[in-house]
């Protein structure tokens, strides 16, 4: 296994950039993922990494070798696919079979390599079938087998639950992370979902329009996302915004909508808020953070409900603050009807302070 | 939910503006054009050549003997002398009436044929396979197989007319000028109908089976569900499919050929066979060329919706 | 106590579904339409030349001979001997033609499918022009370059010029079969450590056969019937091919009808044997391209 550089690294068609300037560091035997919407540009950096597109600009290195003008087949790499790019026209062995050919091996060491391989992922029953007559996490497990077949020195990784349904998906998840745990591979796994990420990966790279936006563990991008996308990509349901504007009243500041309501700010928010380049914020918060009032609380702000969306153990409910929505889980002991008033309260300790302008995180430092 | 971060927005701006050229993408490109060479050599050779020499020859009196180094600037005088010649107007009304009429009859036929298959029931796909037999086999076998047929003394079609007491005596189709060109139409029908009938079974197959359950409730007549579920479903492929019929018809030249030569007096002359005679019968090669350069033009008419038909959609597939 | 509740039972008679009954006579009219003619070819071709020609005709020939085709495949006969070259000629300028058509489409295709460089568009929309345009406009200047390229009257001529008119087709029908093969296997195959051209051999052709074989049908069937190229650039008895050389039975036995029926059922034999056989991969690639799904 081997440490995975991107340095810098840029894809663009004509004036339009996939990939603008990334660069990161997967460290050997890491589990990292890329995560954002789609067209975001990270199936385009992993495509980069395994080399099936030329770059525009930047390096890529992988180990000790610089790989960038290398074919996909000198990098070492191995790569499942979204639709798992089996071979239909050969058998579950051959499919298995074929990178190992492709290197050359004798047949008698490739025939044990594939058994070996059959055997972790527990598909030796069909080793005579054929792509099609296998179901879809069947056909997962052989993707997957034909990567760990050779014993590459990266696992890039495209998408690769993202055809199965929803409980086999569960299933997968936990199989895949056992798999890089006892392997001790290096994996790159894209993914639009970002539960997968925040469950599976040792760090995720949140990308949007192309540029990286946030590398680091899925606790501190959960706990600290540095821009509003972030903050309300990772997470589920997202992290509430609120758009709003900051007023300075002595030392304190305090935010305000339209509707004329203030809610003061401690002291590390308000040297966090008067920060900002402007004096619009966007005030984020989780659902668990904050706390909703049936009557009128000092330091709550009065919101109208929208929806309520009992899921058995917790309530999500939906209120309009101004024009826009936060998300409030309730003990579902708690009833609220829509279009009920209501207060809420935000935790001062455990809410985000975005700049309105730049969209950035603010921080009290 | 636009986002710009800090060290985004310098490269960005100072990148987009260059422009890689058209020649700089063909040299980086330069290895897939190995892929198309062959086919595309082969076709500049026996396309690209033979266009521009017919244009040339159409300015020039050639001698019968296809002398090249005698031939003579001529300017307009092929066309102006194809355009009066008399039977140009005749020839052309018959090449309209040819087209038109195969391309009509073969597509009501082909689209009945369709609509009435398009159950299942035992016995389809041979159906399907006895009614395309006439278009797999060559005109050639068509023509011989139909003048048999439209024999004036022993041929069947006049003696069952008169057998069924539709006419006294067998009718000479072939030799008469009111006749020939409707026998020789019936022929062509009979050779291309199956391919509308192919068409349009494909074509069926991609009206949605719901759709027509929806119009079913909703209280859609069988007349109601095809004109406004079926029909509209189908007119891309019958776009195609008459076009195809059109272009196919316009060229053709076997069954006239071989079946009446253009007569009796010129009475069954298409463009198509007409300019063979002028070439090759008469070797007025400057005038034959001329008539090609003038069919070319039209074609390219044709030819531009053809392309457009035919390439729905590929441009909207990308990388 | 219980109440039996009446419901009302609507008297429905059961239409007669005539859009059924019409489709049925339909398909009778046009099965005669379509089989009447071959049928009488074929009874025709075992009458004796006497029963041919007969008013009103045999309907069904009295005393059936297998004559004429004994005659057209006996190769002591000068007839016989005349008909299996001019078979064999067919059979060898169809099969070079769609062997040689299958090369050259084979990666033109892969190109306009897989690839975009410049000018994509334009090679690609000139090479489906070429089925615009009559043979007719092509023979003058044709027979121009093959008397130039010292191609008249042998085989080479006819194959060029087949191998243009089936190879738009041929490109455009396997286009869209490179079109529907992901390019994440061969993406795959890639990292499997195939080189490109790997890939495309060992993953992508194998695929692609049925787009090879429909294509290939059409190439041999195209070839086998041309009519006009053959006849123009062939004076030669020897090089003679099928459809052309039928016409020399015509003009020299010219009452001779059981004997050209005979060899106008010959004639159609491999071509229908091959679209019986092989009629899906013929009806795709009939259709393909006009109706996008």
């Amino acid at each position: 296994m081997a440490q995975v550089v991107l340095q810098d690294i840029v894809k663009s068609y004509g004036s339009l950039y996939a990939v603008n300037h990334v660069s990161l560091t997967v460290d050997d035997g890491e589990f990292v993922a890329l995560v954002g919407p789609s067209g975001c540009g990270k199936t385009t950096t992993l495509n980069l990494v395994a080399g099936l597109l030329p770059m525009t600009d930047g390096d890529i290195v992988i180990g000790d070798r610089i790989v960038t003008d290398l074919d996909p087949k000198d990098r070492d790499i191995a790569m499942v696919f979204q639709n798992y790019a089996l071979y239909p026209n050969k058998t579950v062995y051959k499919n298995l079979a074929f990178p190992l050919q492709m290197r050359k091996l004798p047949k008698d060491e490739i025939d044990q390599k594939v058994r070996a391989a059959a055997k972790v992922l527990d598909i030796v029953p069909l080793l005579e079938r054929r792509p099609r007559e296998l179901s879809g996490g069947q056909q997962q497990r052989v993707a997957l087998g034909r990567a760990l077949v050779r014993d590459p020195r990266v696992f890039l990784m495209d998408e690769p639950l993202s055809n199965l349904d929803a409980k086999l998906r569960v299933q997968m998840r936990t199989e895949i992370k056992r798999f890089h745990q006892d392997l001790n591979a290096t994996i790159i796994y894209v993914t639009h979902d970002q539960l997968e990420a925040v469950t599976m990966a040792d760090k995720m790279a949140v990308m949007n329009k192309g540029f990286l936006q946030q590398y680091d563990t899925p606790k501190n991008v959960f706990d600290n996302p540095v821009n509003t996308f972030v903050a309300s990509f990772i997470g589920s349901p997202a992290m509430s915004l609120v758009p709003l504007e900051v007023v300075q009243r002595g030392d304190q500041a305090v935010l305000t909508n339209e509707a004329g309501w203030e809610l003061p700010l401690s002291a590390m928010n308000t040297r966090k808020a008067l920060k900002a380049t402007t004096n619009k914020v966007v005030l984020g918060a989780r659902h668990s953070t904050i706390k909703l009032h049936k009557s009128e609380t000092v330091g709550a702000v009065p919101a109208r409900v929208y929806t309520v969306e009992p899921t058995g153990d917790i309530t999500f409910v939906q209120a309009f603050v101004g024009e826009a929505v936060v998300i409030v889980s309730l003990d579902p002991t708690v009833i609220v009807r829509p279009d009920e008033d209501v207060w809420l309260e935000f935790d001062q300790e455990r809410m985000h302070l975005f700049d309105g302008e730049t969209t950035m995180a603010l921080s009290a430092a | 939910m636009s986002i710009a971060t800090g060290r985004a927005a310098s490269p960005l701006s100072a990148r987009s503006a260059k422009k890689p050229n058209v020649f700089s993408r063909m040299a980086a490109h330069r290895t897939d054009y190995l892929y198309v060479l062959p086919a595309l050599i082969v076709m500049m050779v026996v396309i690209a050549y033979p266009i521009y020499y017919t244009i040339e020859l159409s300015f020039y009196r050639t001698p019968p003997n296809l002398q090249l180094r005698d031939k003579v600037w001529a300017g307009f005088d092929n066309y102006t002398a194809v355009l009066s010649s008399s039977v140009f107007h005749e020839v052309t009304l018959n090449t309209v009436i040819w087209t038109v009429a195969s391309t009509f009859f073969s597509f009501v036929l082909g689209l009945g044929a369709a609509l009435s298959l398009h159950r299942e029931f035992i016995g389809r796909g041979l159906f399907r396979a006895l009614l395309m037999i006439p278009y797999v086999v060559s005109a050639v076998a068509a023509s011989y197989v139909w003048k048999w047929l439209y024999h004036s003394d022993f041929g069947v079609i006049g003696a069952l007319a008169v057998q069924l007491g539709f006419t006294s005596e067998p009718i000479n189709f072939l030799d008469n000028r009111q006749t020939v060109l409707s026998s020789l139409i019936v022929v062509n029908i009979w050779r291309e109908f199956s391919f509308a009938m192919v068409m349009m079974m494909a074509g069926l197959q991609t009206v949605p089976e719901q759709l027509l359950r929806a119009a079913q409730v909703d209280g859609a007549t069988p007349w109601n569900r095809f004109w406004h579920v079926t029909f509209p479903h189908l007119k891309g492929v019958s776009m195609v499919t008459v076009l195809l019929l059109m272009v196919a018809n316009f060229n053709s030249i076997i069954i006239p050929f071989i079946m009446t030569g253009g007569g009796p007096a010129d009475a069954s002359h298409i463009w198509i066979t007409h300019i063979y005679q002028l070439a090759f019968g008469r070797q007025q090669w400057g005038a034959a060329a001329a008539y090609a350069v003038i069919l070319f033009i039209v074609m390219m008419a044709l030819g531009y919706f053809y392309v457009k038909a035919l390439t729905r959609g590929d441009e909207a597939r990308q990388e | 106590m219980t109440t039996t509740a009446t419901y009302e039972r609507p008297r429905v008679r059961k239409p007669i579904d005539w859009w059924r009954w019409a489709g049925r006579g339909f398909i009778t009219f046009i099965m005669l339409f379509a089989t009447l003619p071959m049928l009488w070819m074929i009874l025709t071709s075992v009458k004796t030349q006497f029963a041919a020609m007969q008013y009103p005709p045999q309907w069904w020939p009295a005393e059936p001979t297998l004559n004429s085709y004994i005659k057209l495949l006996n190769p002591n006969d000068q007839i016989g001997q005349d008909f299996l070259r001019y078979f064999g000629n067919s059979f060898y300028v169809s099969f070079l033609t769609t062997v040689l058509g299958v090369v050259v489409a084979v990666p033109a295709a892969y190109a306009f499918s897989r690839f975009r460089f410049p000018g994509r568009t334009f090679l690609f929309f000139s090479v489906l022009v070429r089925n615009m345009f009559p043979a007719v406009v092509f023979l003058v200047p044709l027979f121009i370059l093959m008397r130039w390229l010292g191609l008249v009257n042998t085989h080479g001529s006819l194959v060029l010029t087949y191998l243009t008119f089936g190879l738009p087709l041929s490109i455009w029908l396997l286009k869209g079969f490179y079109d529907n093969i992901p390019i994440q296997l061969e993406q795959a195959a890639r990292i499997d450590g195939a080189t490109r051209f790997q890939a495309f051999l060992l993953i992508v052709m194998p695929l692609s056969s049925p787009g090879i074989i429909a294509t290939s049908i059409f190439s041999f069937i195209g070839a086998w019937n041309e009519y006009i190229y053959a006849y123009t650039f062939l004076s030669r008895d020897d090089q003679m091919t099928l459809p052309v050389g039928i016409q020399r039975f015509f003009t020299e036995f010219a009452t001779d009808w059981p004997g050209l029926m005979a060899a106008t059922f010959l004639m159609s034999v491999p071509v229908v044997v091959m679209f019986l056989v092989l009629q899906k991969y013929f009806v795709q690639a009939l259709t393909e391209g006009a109706v996008k799904h």
